[in-house]
């Protein structure tokens, strides 16, 4: 594992209408890692996957600086930054839903050379991780089920040579199986080569794939760890785990 | 009264408002604008046309890339200053602002052209054609074919290439289309040019069918606005067909009924279908 | 400022208003212009309801001020009423039109409610131009000089129509500014910048767009009705987008929601095409870009550009378009 991190934030904050919405200091994550964030609902989980490609659907105020491999990217329009290799999977809609799962899938930039670290999956090679969406490769993204949504939802992402994949809740209104077969996906995708910042709300399930563990309480980090580690740590066994610590 | 001719001049009729509407309908369907300058857009690509022709002495088909040049242009600078009202979809400021640039290209092209009327002319609008008792020109051929040669050019364009695929992207989700990496301000900028263009390339081949002012072009944002909505908002297929059918009410309302008049019929028309299914409105984006 | 005080000085203001032709030598041509910007200021509030408050755009309002001109042209000249009965049908029909616009559009919402009103204003044109009852493209002309005979009171030119165009300029303001405080205002406001939160609190968004249009046309029918007196002769001109883009202009120039701001706006654009007109087609294109960059670069109107001063004087904002909400 190179120690170098491939992607970095510093100082950065989110502010919506005056409120501070993430105060975030450092967060690096590094080659080949995958590190999980969580936290309650409202902490600034999505807040900050959102704050690191500069994206949102409503109108923030972003500071503080964002580098892709040391670059800093922070001045970059959303689709720039995109471009550059950092990919963003939004919670909720997360598809063209009136396109075909096909054409959610073809390319949407004709570069070939995408430069260091970075490989643009093909078409064939996302079926083949996901052969769901092969078989339903003709159907509009509206017809898919909250799975293979996700599903598109990554494979679209992979599709456009990411260098680091963020994932806002993968397994949020998922079957339990469901869940597990996601996150099993994106741990063998940091096993061949990706770099993932994970959001997720399932602790229990994150827990298993993760490296490392980021909690977040109010926009803040209020404990972060290799996975091993956080597991016995009584701020996440009590409130996720529904475990006491002796 | 011969009901084949004004079968005919409903054809062409019909042929020349969905080439008339047709960027009106993918600035509603890709980036959900209006243009309520539409009209005077369509009086300016008409007076470039008549310019280039009887001023410069341009042959006709040079005439008309000119004058889509010309559209691209005005297209570029409205939504160069739009462009802030665009980002935000602020419709009700976009609607206004779009009716003060109408007003000033009509303030601008009277200073420039004059407020006489003109006769645009070409090579193909002094030639008739006698068919047994029928007549129309080359022109009326000439509008028919481009029509359709266009129609079907830019459905293929939105269904099966990248261009369209990215337009498509941007009609249904902006944001999301800047997360698969889209740059959404230069697609905006493209379909606004594309609606310059293309209300210019109908201007330079329907406008030589009668006399040119600078004061016209209201008519002209009526029948976008029924073809538009008749459509369904954003079907490509839908505005030729709605073309085609209010070119032939018109023909005939002109016939039978009154042709002064005409306009206002067809908005009637059009007011009723509002007013028994307003919820068929919907703007359906994918500009298909 | 208590409400007291600010009652007096709105009087003493209110007052003083009626000697500004006087104040600026009382020429003809004064008071010629004084008069438009009286009777285009009039027809600007009719709309200024509807842009500031409801935040919706009509672009029919020029036929509102076009059926409260012809149908003081057709009873005066052809029936023989004076202006008090004329004033009473001009209104009377200015709420039957709305009445029919307003049902007819009550379900649309945003652009294709201003593309109706839009295609209404261009029909009517059409209309107006054919229709012989309406004089077709002659309009119609021999419209009496005002005369209330039960008053003695009569007005043969622009200084003796001053008061008549004064009054209804008041009485305009009035209007306005009761509407802004009473409780269909406030619903209408509810409506245009939070309608979800309108319907929980029991305001119904439908009625109450009914009730700002049918409030607002007679404001504008009007102006229409004093102009024809003005003019002495009404034709199809009177739908011409010129009066369209004034008061649109002089409803969002200087800034939406305050209370002289669209005859503040009417006065500066009325100013500069009498006084320092740079000949029909410049001064159009003047009036397009005013209201072109005041929409795309100060959204707050050219109060905006004195931010300090505007606390003084504005009252709650409110943005004239709200975003479309997402699709999703």
């Amino acid at each position: 594992m190179n120690n170098r991190p491939v992607l970095e934030a510093k100082d950065l904050k989110v502010a919506y209408g005056g409120n501070l919405a993430l105060d975030l200091p450092h967060l690096a994550v590094r080659e080949r890692e995958l590190v999980g964030v969580v936290g309650a609902n409202g902490a600034g989980k999505s807040t900050l996957v959102n704050g690191l490609v500069g994206w949102s659907r409503g109108t923030p105020k972003i500071s503080g600086k964002v580098l892709l491999d040391g670059r800093d990217i922070s001045g970059l329009p959303t689709h720039e930054r995109v471009r550059s290799g950092l990919l963003l999977i939004p919670e909720g809609k997360l598809v063209f839903t009136q396109m075909t799962v096909e054409e959610n899938l073809s390319s949407t930039s004709d570069e070939t050379d995408l430069g260091q670290g970075r490989r643009r999956y093909s078409t064939d090679e996302v079926y083949g991780l996901f052969p769901r969406l092969h078989e339903r490769r003709h159907h509009l993204g509206s017809q898919l089920s909250g799975g293979e949504r996700q599903m598109l939802g990554i494979a679209r992402a992979l599709r456009l040579g990411p260098r680091a994949l963020l994932l806002d809740e993968p397994s949020i209104g998922l079957a339990p199986r469901l869940v597990s077969t996601v996150l099993d996906t994106v741990r063998s995708l940091v096993d061949s080569g990706l770099t993932v910042l994970l959001v997720e709300q399932n602790v229990r399930a994150a827990i298993e794939v993760v490296d490392r563990l980021v909690l977040l309480e109010r926009g803040r980090i209020i404990a972060e760890g290799p996975a091993a580690d956080m597991r016995d740590d009584p701020r996440i066994a009590e409130a996720y785990l529904g475990a006491h610590v002796a | 009264m011969n009901l084949t001719q004004q079968l005919v001049n409903g054809i062409v009729l019909g042929h020349a408002y969905a080439l008339i509407a047709i960027g009106w309908t993918v600035l509603l369907g890709v980036a959900r604008l209006v243009n309520f300058g539409h009209g005077q857009m369509y009086m300016l690509g008409a007076f470039v046309t008549w310019y280039g022709v009887s001023r410069l002495g341009l042959p006709y088909i040079v005439s008309i890339p000119f004058a889509m040049l010309a559209g691209v242009a005005v297209g570029f600078i409205m939504q160069r200053v739009m462009l802030r009202l665009t980002l935000k979809q602020d419709l009700v400021s976009i609607m206004i602002v779009t009716l003060g640039f109408g007003y000033v290209l009509h303030g601008a092209a009277a200073l420039t052209f004059g407020s006489t009327g003109q006769i645009l002319e070409t090579p193909l609008s002094t030639q008739d054609i006698y068919w047994g008792d029928l007549w129309f020109t080359y022109q009326d051929i000439a509008i028919v074919i481009v029509a359709i040669l266009f129609f079907a050019a830019l459905k293929y364009t939105i269904d099966r290439t990248r261009i369209g695929r990215l337009a498509r992207m941007v009609a249904e989700d902006p944001q999301l289309a800047a997360l698969a990496g889209i740059n959404v301000k230069r697609v905006y900028f493209g379909v606004f040019a594309f609606e310059g263009a293309a209300v210019a390339l109908a201007a330079a081949l329907v406008a030589p069918r009668t006399p040119i002012l600078t004061s016209m072009g209201f008519d002209e944002v009526i029948v976008t606005f029924v073809v538009v909505v008749l459509g369904g908002i954003g079907s490509v297929t839908g505005s030729y067909l709605a073309g085609l059918a209010l070119g032939l009410f018109t023909a005939f309302f002109g016939a039978f009924v009154s042709p002064a008049y005409a306009t206002a019929a067809a908005f009637a028309v059009l007011i009723a279908v509002l007013v028994v299914r307003p919820g068929g409105l919907a703007v359906s984006p994918g500009g298909r | 400022m208590s409400h007291g005080m600010k009652t007096i000085l709105l009087a003493i203001l209110a007052v003083l208003g009626f000697f500004v032709p006087m104040i600026l030598g009382g020429s003809g041509a004064v008071y010629a212009a004084c008069v438009l910007i009286a009777i285009f200021a009039v027809m600007s509030y009719g709309l200024d309801m509807i842009v500031s408050d409801l935040g919706e755009v009509s672009l029919a309002h020029t036929v509102f001020f076009a059926v409260g001109a012809y149908t003081t042209a057709l009873l005066s000249a052809s029936a023989g009423f004076g202006p008090l009965l004329s004033l009473a049908g001009a209104l009377l029909m200015a709420l039957l039109v709305a009445a029919l616009l307003g049902l007819v559009t009550l379900q649309l919402r945003e652009f294709v409610f201003s593309l109706v009103t839009y295609a209404v204003a261009v029909v009517a044109a059409t209309v107006a131009q054919n229709w012989s009852f309406l004089g077709g493209s002659d309009g119609l002309r021999g419209i009496p000089a005002f005369e209330i005979s039960l008053l003695g009171f009569s007005a043969r030119n622009d200084r003796e129509l001053w008061p008549v165009a004064y009054l209804l300029l008041l009485a305009a303001i009035y209007v306005v500014s009761s509407f802004r405080r009473s409780r269909l205002g406030q619903a209408a406001m509810m409506v245009h910048l939070n309608p979800r939160l309108a319907v929980t609190s029991g305001v119904d968004p439908q009625r109450t767009r009914l009730q700002v249009f049918l409030l607002s046309a007679p404001i504008t029918a009007s102006a229409g009705w004093l102009y024809a007196y003005q003019r002495a002769y009404i034709s199809a001109d009177v739908l011409e987008t010129y009066f369209l883009i004034l008061m649109l202009t002089a409803v969002v120039v200087v800034g939406r929601r305050l209370l002289l701001g669209p005859l503040v706006g009417v006065t500066l654009i009325l100013v500069q095409e009498k006084f320092f007109s740079f000949g029909g087609y410049v001064d159009k294109i003047i009036l397009g870009s005013v209201l072109i960059l005041t929409l795309s670069f100060l959204p707050s109107g050219l109060v905006g550009i004195f931010a300090p001063l505007r606390t003084l004087f504005a009252r709650r904002q409110a943005p004239l378009g709200k975003p479309i909400p997402e699709r999703s």
